[in-house]
């Protein structure tokens, strides 16, 4: 059964190359493969600067250092992890528009984004303050939030396999 | 003989028990991916450094030290998860090919983070102190990234495999 969705999700979804997607064996398998590493790598370097925002983990780098080394990767990651998983998401595009964990877990990639938007634009502007000390309540809470929304991210996107 | 454990396995009270909660392998699989993303991200600060391909913040040694006894954490979290999803789905994971290769693929990893770690600890400076030890340890930490990305990809090539 295939359930309603917008025309352009039904268009994207009879695009040559998702149908090419869909049909092929290998294809998907490849492609969720890509997009599961880049993912880690995302996951993994985020959640490092989490904790160093949290105060838990990296105690002795400073934020500012930790972060510039590590967001050139998270953000090469993310690019190849979006590709990927726009890729993934043309194959069966109305199904996984419907799907409840697919469209939770896009919720929570935009909150990640706020956060971050926040974090970036009002609490590290005063960075040099705690660049090398316990970081000021509103940098550990954006650490917890952020934290919290990328396991999130993890769970429902495994999830979207156990519903479609 | 492997086929017949699987089978003692899939029918003991254990595995029915988890294979009927349906949250078990979703949430399992979760945490087993949030531990590849945390190993992931450590051992490829590590090898980027071995390679010199970075060179900011913390010599390697110090990276080591911090980085290492969380990956080992990480690398146990990863063998409860495994051990969890196997006893859910034994067939899916132990008759599988691409299970297979990725065990061996991991114990390969192991053993060259064990050896990393052990050569780092005794001296700083091994992995710098002449050309042969700085090929070695290029060699070491491509391996390793290799290793990395071939355990994701066979990891999730079990579900099509």
């Amino acid at each position: 059964m295939t359930a309603a969705a917008p025309a352009f999700i039904t268009a994207l979804e009879q695009q040559p190359f998702s149908q090419a997607i869909a049909e092929s064996t290998w294809m998907f398998p490849c492609f969720e493969s890509l997009h599961v590493l880049a993912l880690t790598v995302v996951v993994g370097s985020v959640a490092m600067m989490d904790l160093r925002l949290l105060g838990i983990g990296s105690k002795n780098r400073a934020v500012s250092e930790l972060t510039s080394s590590m967001l050139p990767w998270t953000w090469s990651a993310f690019a190849v992890a979006l590709c990927a998983g726009l890729l993934l998401f043309s194959s069966k595009a109305s199904t996984y528009y419907n799907n409840i964990p697919f469209r939770v877990k896009m919720v929570c990639m935009l909150f990640a984004a706020v956060n971050m938007l926040v974090f970036h634009l009002f609490t590290a502007r005063n960075i040099s303050a705690w660049d090398y000390g316990k970081p000021v309540p509103a940098a550990r809470v954006a650490g917890a939030v952020s934290l919290a929304l990328w396991i999130t991210i993890v769970a429902t996107g495994r999830w979207i396999g156990f519903t479609t | 003989m492997i086929q017949e454990f699987c089978d003692w396995l899939a029918g003991t009270a254990l595995s029915q028990a988890f294979a009927n909660a349906g949250w078990f392998v979703p949430t399992v699989q979760s945490i087993h991916i949030l531990m590849i993303g945390a190993v992931i991200i450590m051992l490829s600060v590590l090898n980027l450094r071995l390679l010199r391909i970075t060179s900011s913040g913390p010599s390697l040694q110090a990276l080591a030290e911090s980085y290492i006894p969380w990956v080992w954490t990480a690398l146990v979290i990863l063998l409860i998860t495994g051990i969890l999803l196997t006893i859910t789905e034994p067939g899916r994971e132990l008759l599988n090919y691409a299970f297979r290769l990725k065990m061996i693929m991991v114990a390969t990893l192991v053993v060259l983070t064990f050896v990393f770690q052990s050569a780092v600890r005794k001296d700083a400076g091994y992995w710098t102190a002449s050309a042969g030890r700085r090929l070695a340890g290029s060699a070491l930490a491509i391996a390793s990234i290799v290793l990395c990305i071939c355990i994701v990809a066979a990891g999730r090539l079990i579900a099509y495999v």
